[in-house]
């Protein structure tokens, strides 16, 4: 089962309905997390959200516990949260993207994805990661293919995973193959 | 079809009425048996006991009326602090006993209609629009909120005949989600464009709208289409809100089901172009009518995204009450089936106090002088009427 936590945005219902093509999903608000759901789950997901993940301890919290125990991905503001835990900062970017579709670029050797493919996403957010960035097993694997920001990161060893763009959105191209990857890895 | 001067009579016996756009021309709903004042008490009873009753299946098995702003967000948990404003009724639902077709074209004009030279007032003014703008554009910077509509209402002390009105309206902007209702101390009139909901068995629709132009003689349907693709802004105003409702849906229906069924089209209308999509998906078995309302209510397009931080952003900054602006008109059928629009481009009269509200979306590179323009322009063609 795979357990989904809501940070009340208006794009998680898209994330649950993608995830539903491969296992049973479960889904709650942060603020009403189900222990035993929690535990029970395989796989955590982080949903996309408003605001940044310093308003969201309770998630902190979840990822730390079960970091190395359980596969973990993050979507956009969730990508954001696992950065944040790993002393990743998150800051405003100049240019803001909502509801903008661009290419980005598969960027690393040890990526599940080939190197140098180039594919549109949809993206939605307005903060972004600080670089430099550098935290053991972790890794930047995809960039946007203009401005270089972080889009991806894959810890292949403790099975964490994140995107700052949107795989569920209608603006990204094979956002179910990307899943499916990320979910047999 | 129904005898010549129908309509004038009715509107003479002062009898409570509503019409409701269809597909070829109007339906006319009259001699209510039922009239329910919805509160926040007993709305959830109303939607579940609404599809509970059986009979045999009669035109007028339905309940019609309309959910204002205030108690949609009470039913999803978003709180309203008190406002200021008409004290005007939350939400109300008529049960017909009768239905008829009426034609594409309504004949009926009061000659000796009300002109009224009183001005309009605005309640947000250039001055304070542009810093509740500067507020909400740093709001989008934190990532509090990606698109939020700044609501803007006019108003104006007259008696009105709202048939005269409407029918009016319909002539210069007919819209497919046009509507009207006459009750005894208050009428709404609107030429609404959007579909919120149709449901029919287990198959729904929503038909959200974002991004309109004025025609000019040097446009067509063409030109328009391309005009939206290659304005950014349109764009992704319009891409934000099809992920929105695309999500709204996935709440209530089965896995694999939502589809984009009509993607980023033009739609002509009488003196603009509207930027649309259709978006459907086939619902979960057990679905109830009221866990489909609170997925879909208040309509997305209208507010902003996301639905829930937007909406209390909103709800802090905005003084007076939204009244039935952005709630919801339409009818629930015994049988479940629905349609409800999102209520925009509306006048209401309550009490000889009329009320026109608009909204225009701020995005991160949109400009407060443009749309307060915005707002005045779409306030504009209602607020005709009165002269």
């Amino acid at each position: 089962m795979i357990y989904i936590i809501d940070h009340k945005d208006s794009f998680t219902h898209n994330v649950v309905h993608q995830f539903e093509n491969f296992d049973d999903v479960m889904c709650d608000n942060h603020n009403e997390i189900n222990e035993e759901k929690l535990k029970k789950s395989k796989v955590i997901v982080f949903s996309p959200g408003p605001g940044a993940p310093k308003d969201y301890p309770r998630s902190s919290n979840i990822y730390k516990r079960f970091k190395g125990k359980k596969k973990m991905i993050g979507i956009c503001l969730g990508f954001q949260q696992i950065l944040h835990c790993e002393k990743g900062e998150i800051i405003q970017q100049k240019k803001i993207y909502h509801g903008y579709q661009s290419k980005i670029k598969v960027t690393s050797e040890n990526s599940l994805f080939t190197k140098n493919r180039k594919f549109k996403v949809g993206r939605y957010h307005s903060l972004k990661l600080k670089e430099p960035f550098a935290r053991k097993n972790f890794e930047i694997t995809m960039r946007c293919d203009i401005s270089n920001v972080a889009m991806a990161i894959e810890n292949n060893k403790e099975k964490i995973y994140g995107f700052q763009f949107h795989p569920e959105s209608f603006l990204t191209e094979n956002g179910n193959l990307l899943i499916k990857k990320i979910l047999s890895a | 079809m129904i005898k010549k001067n129908y309509l004038e009579n009715l509107n003479n016996l002062k009898k409570p009425f509503i019409i409701y756009r269809s597909n070829k021309g109007f339906d006319l709903y009259t001699d209510f048996s039922k009239k329910i004042i919805l509160t926040k008490n007993n709305i959830k009873r109303f939607i579940k006991e609404s599809t509970k009753i059986k009979s045999k299946k009669k035109e007028t098995d339905l309940y019609i009326g309309f959910f204002g702003y205030e108690i949609l967000n009470n039913l999803i948990g978003v709180k309203v602090k008190k406002q200021k404003g008409l004290k005007f009724p939350k939400g109300i639902f008529y049960k017909p006993e009768t239905k008829l077709k009426l034609p594409n074209k309504l004949n009926y004009r009061n000659l000796k209609t009300i002109k009224s030279n009183r001005l309009f007032k605005v309640n947000i003014n250039r001055a304070s629009y542009k810093i509740i703008f500067d507020k909400f554009k740093k709001k989008i910077k934190f990532g509090e909120t990606y698109q939020i509509k700044i609501c803007t209402k006019y108003s104006n002390k007259t008696q009105i005949d709202a048939l005269d009105f409407f029918c009016r309206l319909v002539e210069s902007n007919m819209a497919p989600e046009a509507f009207m209702i006459k009750d005894k101390d208050y009428s709404i009139i609107s030429c609404s464009p959007e579909n919120l909901i149709n449901k029919k068995n287990d198959i729904i629709t929503t038909k959200p709208i974002a991004g309109t132009l004025k025609k000019t003689k040097k446009l067509n349907k063409k030109k328009a289409l391309s005009f939206f693709k290659k304005n950014i802004k349109e764009s992704k105003e319009h891409n934000m809100i099809v992920d929105m409702e695309r999500s709204d849906l996935s709440r209530i229906c089965k896995a694999g089901s939502v589809k984009i069924l009509k993607k980023k089209i033009v739609e002509e209308y009488k003196d603009l172009y509207h930027y649309v999509s259709l978006i459907g998906g086939r619902l979960k078995n057990n679905i109830s009518s009221l866990e489909i309302i609170k997925a879909m209510m208040p309509g997305g397009s209208v507010i902003g995204c996301p639905k829930i931080s937007t909406l209390n952003l909103l709800n802090i900054q905005e003084k007076e009450s939204r009244n039935i602006y952005t709630g919801s008109f339409g009818y629930i059928k015994f049988n479940g089936d629905m349609r409800f629009n999102i209520i925009i481009r509306s006048i209401l009269n309550y009490k000889n106090n009329s009320e026109i509200s608009v909204a225009s979306g701020v995005v991160i590179d949109s400009n407060a002088k443009h749309e307060f323009n915005e707002n005045y322009i779409k306030a504009k063609a209602l607020m005709d009427l009165y002269k």
